[in-house]
């Protein structure tokens, strides 16, 4: 009768299930221990390395850039969420600092303080840095937010549990999490953009070319004549986060 | 060996190899091939609706524009920094022959004032700025409370393009 029930004996049994279950943890540890981590420095290949200018001076904070980077990007229109923002700095006469960035210069600047107030004042387009030694991939629990090989740090959406880590460590205050899926949203560069060959969409409609975008491995590229050319200087350089948006005639107030 | 050394150790292997097979099970294929995340995510995020054209579409269709705009002012504008995205529109203007696009395709006019001033608009912030591109001129700027024209009949504020051209300022 046992016979007719199966020939294999307890000892077969057991051997066959150990070489399968030991066959497949052989497997698992080769393939997902060959993690290439290049977190701390910039891989040093030949590939794309993108780097951003922004010139402070050729700035009029039409805030077009702004509006161009939601309409692309599906951001929702309420004026908390950003990825991409004009503020206005003013520095009066007695030395104290004004900020403004009414609905992220979407609808423009009034101008709300008198000239004869005013030692100097300039806008200051931001965005994500896209930081090659980034805190804020740095910090995330589940491995859901980090920076491809060619700099661009992104957010997987699949795998975000949206626990606002990020949007602390961010110290640009690029980071919002979306109301409608819960998860963090922030710049991408426009990457889907960027595979068909186009600028990004704050590139392409900055009226007077304040904005300049290019491969930094390039020595011939736009962003490397920018910086060759120009004093170029990031914001926060004391925390060293390897930040790869570089601004022409940055003033030390802005933060 | 004691019998109790030996339990112990094959319960740990045990524990051990169901640990690799879940590892194996639930963590996605792609995860660690370019880092500590999933590699797949990259070009998940590159699959998007663009919506901006670039202004070499629009010279297709609307080329006696681009050479009026070409020697005006406004010369290094693109046609989308005023007009809004337009990728739809240039998408689908060879669908309709005749040149009457439905109202959804159709693109935003700015005519109104405030939407001159986006840029125009006096500001402390703006008068330093000079221009590589057009012989070193300064962005000029309106204060549009002053600046304006008001209808003879109504006494309302007439546009900005009853004046000016858009198109060569």
């Amino acid at each position: 009768m046992k016979n007719n029930k199966s020939n294999l004996s307890r000892r077969d049994f057991f051997k066959n299930g150990a070489i399968i279950v030991g066959g497949i943890a052989v497997a698992s540890a080769i393939t997902t221990f060959d993690s290439v981590l290049f977190a701390l420095e910039p891989p040093k290949g030949k590939g794309k390395w993108y780097g951003i200018g922004i010139d402070i001076n050729k700035c009029i904070g039409c805030g077009k850039c702004a509006n161009a980077c939601k309409l692309e990007n599906n951001v929702p229109k309420e004026p908390f969420y950003f990825r991409s923002w004009v503020e206005q700095y003013t520095i009066k006469n007695d030395g104290t600092i004004k900020v403004e960035s009414p609905n992220g210069g979407i609808d423009g600047f009034q101008q709300s303080i008198p000239d004869e107030e005013i030692f100097k004042s300039f806008f200051v387009p931001k965005m994500c840095n896209h930081c090659a030694k980034s805190p804020c991939t740095q910090v995330c629990p589940v491995g859901a937010t980090f920076e491809t090989p060619e700099g661009i740090v992104l957010v997987d959406p699949n795998y975000c549990i949206g626990c606002r880590y990020c949007v602390q460590a961010c110290p640009y205050g690029c980071r919002y999490v979306h109301p409608d899926t819960g998860t963090v949203d922030k710049c991408t560069l426009c990457i889907h953009r960027l595979k068909k060959g186009l600028q990004p969409a704050c590139f392409e409609i900055c009226p007077t070319e304040a904005r300049i975008f290019g491969d930094l491995n390039d020595l011939e590229s736009k962003i490397n004549y920018f910086l060759k050319n120009h004093t170029c200087m990031v914001i926060k350089p004391h925390l060293n986060t390897g930040s790869k948006l570089f601004y022409n005639a940055l003033s030390s107030e802005v933060r | 060996m004691p019998q109790h050394l030996k339990r112990l150790i094959s319960f740990f292997a045990i524990l051990l190899i169901l640990f690799l097979i879940m590892r194996q099970v639930l963590i996605p294929k792609s995860f660690g091939q370019l880092g500590h995340y999933r590699a797949d995510a990259i070009s998940e995020n590159q699959v998007r609706e663009l919506h901006y054209a670039g202004s070499e579409n629009c010279t297709k269709c609307h080329d006696s524009i681009h050479i009026e705009k070409d020697e005006g002012y406004h010369k290094q504008l693109k046609c989308e920094v005023c007009h809004g995205p337009g990728l739809k529109h240039t998408q689908y203007a060879d669908k309709f022959k005749d040149g009457h696009l439905p109202d959804s395709l159709l693109l935003h006019k700015p005519i109104e004032r405030k939407e001159c001033a986006l840029c125009h608009q006096k500001n402390a912030a703006r008068t330093k700025i000079l221009f590589d591109t057009i012989d070193n001129t300064m962005i000029v700027q309106i204060d549009a409370m002053k600046h304006k024209l008001l209808n003879k009949k109504t006494k309302e504020e007439q546009k900005c393009i009853k004046c000016h051209n858009p198109h060569q300022p």
